[in-house]
C-alpha cells in the first residue's frame, strides 16, 4: 500500500507540469498567445486521453498515492468524457473570447487546470483527494465565470457561484468530517469496509453522509441545491457556460457515483432515499421552470438540472445496471449540450450575441442547417426515438423499474413529457415564427461542434451496443465481484 | 382472361388517379374508357362463351389466422358471369358518356378515376369466392359511392348526401358483417363453397337467446339481408338513395341504379343456398320487397326533381327483385336486375342528357316543349320508359312479368302480398314515367328564355352509348327469356343458384290463370293513360287532386316523412347525445380535468418555479440549508428514528 | 463511546470550561456591579474620538492583492518550520516533496511578477 505507483497518475501529473509550463508561457507572451495557448492545452488533453487509455486496468484498478487515487475503468471512463467535453468548449470559445475582449492567455489554462481537478475528483479514493480535487476544480471555474471582470453580469455570475460554492464546501467538509468522527477513516475502502457490517448505521454518520450528499448535489445542481444554476449560466459568459454544462457535470457525478457506490455501498437504502428525493425534485423542477422561460441560457440551465435528474435515476436503482445507465446518459448528454450551447454561440446579429428563444424565430429559413441541427439535438434531449437521447432515458428508466423503483421512472417518464414542451417550443419558434434578423455567418470552429453533436445524435445510435458495453464495464468495476 | 376483366379497371384508377396532372383530361378519359371497354368485350367473351363448369382463379392469400382463411379469387359462374356482363357494358357506357357529360367539369382525371376504382370494386364483389372478398368489394364500392355521391365537394348538399349515404349504409353493413362474423362461428369458414356444402347440416338448429330459442340460419340470413337492404336502398334504409342523386348523372346511371345497388340483389341470389333453408328470412325478404315496391312508386307519383323520379323509380324496382328472390324465384330476380341495368341506366343517361341540355336544370317544372330539340334524347327516353312500364316486347315487359306471376304462383301469404302491391306499383310505375316524360317533353316550356335557348342535342359521345344500352333496353328481354327463367333455367343457373327440393315456383309462374299474366300489362297501360290525361289534356287535374287530397299529397311529397321520422328517433338523440358528451364529457370533464387543466397548471407551477429564483444570494444559500434540512428530517421520520 | 471519540476528551473539556469562564466572567459584572448607564458610557469609543467617515469606503484593490499574496508566501514559510526541523526524519521523499511544493509556488511568483501585480503604479 504504501507506494507512490506515480504511473496511474502519469496523465494527472502531464496536466499538471503542462499547465505550469503553460502559464509560464503566457506569463512571457502575454494574451495575443491566447489561441496558441488554447490549442496546446487541447494537445495536453488529447494527449492526457491516450495516456489515460495506456494504463492498464483491464483485471484490477490501479492505486497511487498510497491509496488515494484510484484508476479503475470507471475512472477512465468518466475521465476521457470530461477531457473530451473539455476540450470541445476550449475549442468553442476562442472566437468568441477574440470578438468579445475577454481573450486572456489564463482563460484555457483555467479549463485546463479546471479539468486537472475533475481528473482528481474522478479518481479520488479518499475523503481528502475528493475535497483537493473538488477544489481545485471550483476555485478554477469561480474566476472563469467572472472572467469579463467588466461587465456586471459576469462579475455577479462569479460572486454568487464563489459565495454559495464556498457554502457547499463547507456543508461537504462539515459532512466529511462527521463522517470521520463517526467511522474513523477517510479513505473509500475503509468506510467500505466499516459500513459492509450490518449494524444500524449510526445518526452521526447519516447526518454526515446528508451533508456530504448536499455539498456533491450542488456542483451537479441538483434540486435543491441548484439555485446558483440558471443566474450562473445566464451571466457567464457563453463558451464558458458550455464548459459549466458539460465537463464538470460529468467528473462531479461520477465523483458523487464512486463515492456513494463504493465508499457508501453499505448504507445504499440510506442514499437511495436521498437521491430518490434529489432526483425527483431535480426532473421535476428542471421540466416546469423551464417552461417560462425566455432566455436560452436559463433554458439550457433547467435543462441540465433535469437532466442531472434523469441521470441520478439511474443513481438510485444503485445496481450496476443503473450505473452503466448513468454513465450512458452522461456519455449521450455531454454532446447534446455541448451541440446546444454551440448554437447559442451562434446566435450573433449584426456582431452583438443575442441570447432570447425569440431571437430564433424563423432560422428555419435563413440558416437551415443551423435549424435543422439544433431540431435534432432538441428532439434528443426531449427523448424522441430514434435520437440517442432516447436510449439515455431508457436505460437510466429500465434500471429503476428493474429495482422496482416504479414511481421513481413514472415521474421521469412525466417529466420527460413536460419538458418536451419547451424543447419543441424552440423548434416551434424556429420552424413557425416569422423571422426578425437573420444571424451572421456561423464561425467555422462552431460548424466543427456542430456536426459532431449532429453525428452523435442521429448516427450514435449505430453506436449504442458499444458505448452501452463499455458503460456496463466501467460500472462493473464499482461493484465488488 | 377472367382475371384481366376484374384488373383492367384497377389499372385503369391507378393510372389516372395518380398520373392526375400529367396524364391530362384527355389521357385519363382515354385510359380508363379503353380499358374499360377492353374489360367489357372480355366480359361478354367470358358470358357467351361460358361451358357451365364454374372456375376460380386463386390469386393469393389474404387472411390466414388460425382456421380464419380468406384469399383473393376470381370466381366465375354463371350469376358471375351474368353480373360481369352488366357491371361492365353498364360502366363502360358510363365511362365513354362521362366523356362528354363531365366535358366542363375541372376534375376529370378525378372523376374517372372514381369510375374505375368502383367497377374494379364492384367486379371484386361479384367475383367474389368467400365473404371476406364480397365484403371487401362491399365496402369498396360504398366508398366509391360516397366519394362519387360528394364529387361535387364544395356543395354542402352534396357533402351531406355522401355522408348520409356512408352513415346509412353503416347501419347495413354492420348486419352485414355480424352476418359474416356469425357465418364463421357456425361454419368455421368463409368460403362459400365450403359454406353452401355445409349448410343444410345446419337446418334447425337453435341458439339461445334471452329465453328464446332462435333459429340460427334464418338469423343469418336475416343479417345478411340487413346487408343487402342497405346497399339496395331497400325501405327503413332507403333514405340514402334520393339524395344520393346530388352526385353527378353518369354516377347516378351507374352506381344507384344499375349496378351496386344490385348488390344487395345479388347477394341474396349468391346466398339462395342459405336462404333456401330459412323459409322465414324469405319471407321477410318478400315483404321488405314488396313494401318498398310500393313506397317507393307512391313517392315516385308526385317528385318534381327529374333524377328524384328515377330514383324512386329504381327503389321500387330493386324492391321487386328483393320479392322476386324472397319467393324463391331467383332467377326472376337476376333477370329484372340484367334488363333493369339497361333500361335505368338509359333513363338516367337520358336525364343526363336532358339536364346537360337545359343547362344543369333539374326541376321538371321548369322544362316541357323541347322534344323537338332533342329528338334523340327524347326517343331513348321513351325506349327507357316503355321498358320500365313494362310495354310488350321491351326488356321490362318479360322480367317484370315473371317476377309477379312468381309471386302469385308461390301461394303463400306473402306472396300474394307481394303480387298485389306489384301490381299496384306497376301501374304507378307507368304513370310517373309518362307524366315524366309528359312534363319534360312536353307542352308549353316553362323553362326561362336564356335557358331555352340554349338547348341542344348532346355529342355523339353521350348519344353512342344511349344507343347501347337502348338495344340492351329493347331487346335484353326476350332474347334471354328463356335462359333465365324459361323451362331450363336450372341448367343455365347451374350449381349457381340453388333451388331448393319443392322450389318450382318459377315454373308454375308460367302456369297462372291468364288475367294475372295481363294485369301488369293492363295496370301499366292504365297508368300511361291516366299520365296523359293529366299531363296532355287535363293540364288542371293534377293540382286539383292535390288541393282535394292535401293530406296524402303532402305525405307523399315529403316521402312518407321517413327523413323527419329518423331526424327524430336517432338524429336528434344521436346529435344531442354527442353535443353532451362534446361538451360536458368531454370540454367540461376530459379537457379540463385532462390537457387544458395540466397545461394549466403546468404554467402555474412553472410560474412559481421560476419565483423561487429571486436572485438574491442568501436566498439561494438558505433554499440550500432548507434542503439539507428536509433531506435530514425525512430521513429521520422515513427510518423510524 | 468510540475509541476515536475518547480522544477529543480533553477537547471538549477545554470548550466547557472557557464557554463556563466566560459565561461566568460576565454574569459576574451584570450581578456584582452597579448598573448606572448614561449617555456618554453607552456611546462607543468612550476614551477616543466622534467616527467621522463611513467605515465602508472605497481603497485600492491593490491593498488586498498585496495582502493575498503575503498570505500564500507567509503560508509556505509555515510549512516550512516544520519540515525544517523534521527533515532528518522523513528522508529524500520528504524533501523532494517540499521542493515540488516550492517549486509550484515559484512559478505562481513567476507569473504574478510577469503580470505586473507587484508593482504600485
Amino acid at each position: 500500500m504504501a507506494e507512490l505507483n506515480l504511473h496511474a497518475a502519469l496523465p494527472e501529473i502531464w496536466v499538471a507540469v503542462s499547465a505550469m509550463v503553460l502559464l509560464l508561457v503566457g506569463a512571457y507572451t502575454g494574451d495575443r498567445a491566447m489561441r496558441l495557448i488554447g490549442l496546446l492545452s487541447m494537445l495536453v488533453m488529447g494527449v492526457a486521453i491516450v495516456a489515460m487509455l495506456g494504463i492498464d486496468v483491464s483485471t484490477v484498478p490501479q492505486l497511487a498515492f498510497n491509496g488515494h487515487f484510484i484508476v479503475d475503468r470507471f475512472a477512465v471512463f468518466a475521465k476521457v468524457l470530461a477531457l473530451i467535453a473539455a476540450m470541445a468548449s476550449v475549442w468553442m470559445s476562442f472566437s468568441y473570447a477574440e470578438r468579445e475582449g475577454m481573450a486572456r492567455f489564463e482563460l484555457p489554462l483555467l479549463m485546463l487546470l479546471a479539468t486537472l481537478g475533475m481528473m482528481l475528483m474522478i479518481s479520488a479514493n479518499d475523503l481528502i483527494s475528493l475535497y483537493v480535487g473538488l477544489e481545485l476544480q471550483s476555485l478554477a471555474l469561480y474566476v472563469t465565470a467572472a472572467i469579463r471582470r467588466d461587465t456586471v453580469k459576469s462579475t455577479e455570475a462569479g460572486l454568487k457561484y464563489f459565495v454559495l460554492g464556498a457554502l457547499s464546501s463547507g456543508m461537504l467538509l462539515y459532512g466529511a468530517s462527521m463522517i470521520y468522527g463517526f467511522v474513523g477513516t477517510v479513505s473509500f475502502a475503509g468506510l467500505s469496509t466499516a459500513l459492509s457490517g450490518a449494524t444500524e448505521p449510526s445518526l452521526g454518520l447519516i447526518v454526515g453522509l446528508v451533508f456530504l450528499c448536499a455539498g456533491l448535489a450542488f456542483k451537479i445542481s441538483a434540486v435543491p441545491f441548484h439555485m446558483w444554476t440558471p443566474d450562473v449560466y445566464e451571466g457567464a459568459p457563453t463558451p464558458i457556460t458550455a464548459f459549466f454544462s458539460a465537463a464538470p457535470k460529468v467528473a462531479a457525478i461520477a465523483l458523487f457515483t464512486r463515492v456513494l457506490v463504493d465508499a457508501f455501498g453499505g448504507l445504499t437504502p440510506q442514499w437511495q432515499q436521498i437521491i430518490f428525493a434529489v432526483s425527483v425534485a431535480s426532473m421535476l423542477l428542471g421540466a416546469f421552470a423551464a417552461i417560462g422561460q425566455r432566455n436560452i441560457k436559463r433554458l439550457m440551465a433547467y435543462s441540465s438540472i433535469g437532466n442531472i435528474g434523469y441521470a441520478l435515476v439511474g443513481l438510485a436503482a444503485g445496481t450496476p445496471q443503473g450505473v452503466s445507465g448513468l454513465l450512458f446518459y452522461m456519455a449521450v448528454y455531454v454532446p447534446m449540450t455541448l451541440g446546444s450551447f454551440a448554437v447559442i454561440l451562434a446566435m450573433r446579429q449584426k456582431g452583438q450575441m443575442v441570447e432570447e428563444i425569440a431571437d430564433l424565430s424563423g432560422l428555419a429559413k435563413s440558416q437551415p442547417w443551423l435549424a435543422h441541427i439544433f431540431a435534432a439535438i432538441l428532439f434528443s434531449m426531449a427523448g424522441i426515438p430514434p435520437l440517442v437521447g432516447f436510449f439515455g432515458k431508457w436505460m437510466v428508466f429500465a434500471a429503476a423499474v428493474n429495482q422496482g423503483l416504479y414511481v421513481l421512472a413514472v415521474i421521469g417518464v412525466v417529466a420527460s413529457v413536460v419538458s418536451a414542451y419547451y424543447y419543441v417550443r424552440v423548434i416551434k419558434v424556429m420552424y413557425f415564427d416569422e423571422a426578425v434578423t437573420a444571424f451572421d455567418r456561423v464561425d467555422g470552429s462552431l460548424k466543427l461542434v456542430l456536426a459532431s453533436s449532429l453525428a452523435v445524435v442521429v448516427i450514435g445510435i449505430l453506436f449504442i451496443n458499444p458505448l452501452q458495453n463499455s458503460a456496463i464495464a466501467a460500472a462493473a468495476s464499482l461493484f465488488p465481484e | 382472361m377472367d382475371v384481366a376483366i376484374v384488373a383492367l379497371p384497377l389499372l385503369g384508377a391507378l393510372i389516372a388517379g395518380l398520373g392526375n396532372r400529367r396524364l391530362g383530361d384527355r389521357g385519363a378519359n382515354w385510359i380508363t374508357s379503353g380499358l374499360m371497354l377492353v374489360s367489357f368485350v372480355l366480359s361478354w367473351i367470358v358470358f357467351l362463351r361460358y361451358d357451365g363448369n364454374p372456375r376460380v382463379t386463386e390469386l393469393f392469400t389474404w387472411f390466414e389466422s388460425g382456421t380464419f382463411e380468406a384469399s383473393w379469387a376470381v370466381r366465375v359462374d354463371q350469376l358471375s358471369a351474368v353480373m360481369l356482363v352488366v357491371v361492365t357494358t353498364v360502366s363502360s357506357m358510363v365511362h365513354v358518356y362521362s366523356i362528354g357529360y363531365m366535358g366542363h367539369d375541372e376534375s376529370k382525371p378525378r372523376f374517372m378515376a372514381y369510375l374505375s376504382l368502383f367497377t374494379f370494386c364492384m367486379l371484386m364483389l361479384v367475383t367474389a369466392d368467400n365473404f371476406m372478398q364480397m365484403f371487401f368489394g362491399w365496402e369498396g364500392v360504398g366508398l366509391c359511392s360516397y366519394l362519387l355521391i360528394g364529387f361535387w365537394f364544395h356543395r354542402p348538399s352534396a357533402n351531406a348526401a355522401a355522408i348520409k349515404a356512408f352513415i346509412v349504409n353503416r347501419v347495413g353493413d354492420f348486419g352485414f358483417a355480424l352476418g359474416i362474423m356469425g357465418v364463421f362461428l357456425l361454419f368455421g369458414t368463409v368460403g362459400f363453397d365450403a359454406v353452401f356444402a355445409a349448410t343444410p347440416e345446419k337446418v334447425g338448429q337453435t341458439f339461445h337467446f334471452l329465453s328464446w330459442d332462435v333459429d340460427i340460419l334464418t338469423t343469418l340470413c336475416i343479417l345478411l339481408f340487413i346487408g343487402a337492404m342497405g346497399k339496395s336502398a331497400q325501405l327503413l334504409l332507403h333514405t340514402w338513395l334520393p339524395d344520393a342523386m346530388e352526385g353527378p348523372t353518369p354516377v347516378s346511371a351507374l352506381i344507384h341504379a344499375a349496378t351496386m345497388v344490385t348488390a344487395g340483389v345479388f347477394m341474396v341470389c349468391r346466398l339462395s343456398p342459405m336462404f333456401e333453408y330459412a323459409p322465414d328470412a324469405k319471407m321477410i325478404v318478400t315483404i321488405v320487397g314488396a313494401a318498398t315496391a310500393f313506397f317507393a312508386a307512391t313517392v315516385g307519383l308526385v317528385q318534381n326533381d327529374i333524377k328524384r323520379v328515377i330514383a324512386y323509380s329504381t327503389c321500387s324496382q330493386l324492391g321487386y327483385m328483393f320479392f322476386a328472390a324472397g319467393v324463391g324465384a331467383y332467377g326472376a330476380a337476376m333477370f329484372h336486375l340484367f334488363t333493369h341495368a339497361f333500361f335505368k341506366a338509359l333513363l338516367f343517361l337520358c336525364a343526363g342528357s336532358v339536364i346537360h341540355a337545359m343547362s344543369d336544370e333539374q326541376d321538371m317544372r321548369k322544362m316541357g316543349g323541347i322534344w323537338k330539340l332533342i329528338p334523340w334524347t327524347y326517343g331513348l327516353m321513351w325506349i327507357g320508359s316503355l321498358a320500365l312500364a313494362g310495354i310488350p316486347f321491351f326488356a321490362g315487359y318479360y322480367s317484370k312479368d315473371i317476377i309477379l306471376e312468381s309471386a302469385f304462383a308461390a301461394h303463400t301469404g306473402a306472396g300474394t302480398f307481394a303480387f298485389w302491391l306489384g301490381v299496384s306499383a306497376a301501374m304507378m310505375t307507368a304513370f310517373y314515367s309518362w307524366r315524366l316524360i309528359l312534363m319534360t317533353f312536353h307542352g308549353e316550356t316553362r323553362a326561362d328564355h336564356e335557358t331555352y335557348h340554349h338547348v341542344h342535342e348532346s355529342p355523339w359521345v353521350m348519344l353512342a352509348p344511349l344507343i347501347v344500352l337502348a338495344i340492351g333496353a329493347v331487346f335484353a328481354g326476350f332474347v334471354y327469356y328463356d335462359k333465365f327463367v324459361g323451362e331450363t333455367m336450372e341448367a343455365f343457373w347451374g350449381a349457381s343458384i340453388l333451388f331448393a327440393e319443392g322450389n318450382e315456383v318459377t315454373h308454375h309462374a308460367h302456369d297462372v290463370p291468364t288475367w294475372v299474366k295481363l294485369s301488369p300489362l293492363v295496370v301499366g297501360i292504365a297508368g300511361i293513360a291516366l299520365a296523359y290525361l293529366f299531363y296532355m289534356f287535363r293540364t288542371d287535374l293534377p293540382a286539383r287532386l292535390a288541393g282535394t287530397f292535401g293530406g296524402l299529397y303532402r305525405f307523399l311529397l315529403n316521402k312518407w316523412y321517413f327523413d323527419e321520422l329518423y331526424e327524430a328517433i336517432f338524429v336528434e338523440p344521436a346529435k344531442r347525445l354527442g353535443f353532451g358528451l362534446w361538451k360536458g364529457g368531454d370540454g367540461a370533464i376530459i379537457d379540463r380535468l385532462g390537457p387544458d387543466g395540466i397545461a394549466n397548471v403546468s404554467q402555474d407551477v412553472a410560474r412559481q418555479a421560476t419565483r423561487l429564483q429571486s436572485g438574491y444570494v442568501y436566498h439561494y444559500a438558505f433554499a440550500m440549508l432548507i434542503g439539507v434540512v428536509i433531506l435530514v428530517t425525512w430521513y429521520l421520520f422515513g427510518s423510524g428514528w | 463511546m468510540n475509541e476515536l471519540l475518547r480522544e477529543y476528551l480533553p477537547v471538549l473539556i477545554f470548550i466547557i470550561v472557557a464557554a463556563g469562564l466566560s459565561g461566568i466572567m460576565v454574569i459576574a459584572s451584570l450581578v456584582l456591579a452597579r448598573q448606572k448607564p448614561d449617555s456618554e458610557k453607552l456611546s462607543p469609543y468612550e476614551c477616543g474620538f466622534e467616527a467621522f467617515d463611513d467605515a465602508r469606503r472605497q481603497f485600492d484593490v491593490r491593498f488586498y492583492l498585496v495582502s493575498i499574496l503575503f498570505i500564500i508566501f507567509d503560508l509556505e514559510v509555515a510549512f516550512l518550520f516544520p519540515w525544517a526541523v523534521s527533515l532528518s526524519n522523513i528522508g529524500m521523499f520528504g524533501f523532494w516533496s517540499m521542493m515540488i511544493f516550492l517549486g509550484v509556488l515559484t512559478i505562481g511568483f513567476i507569473y504574478e511578477w510577469k503580470k505586473g501585480a507587484l508593482e504600485w503604479e
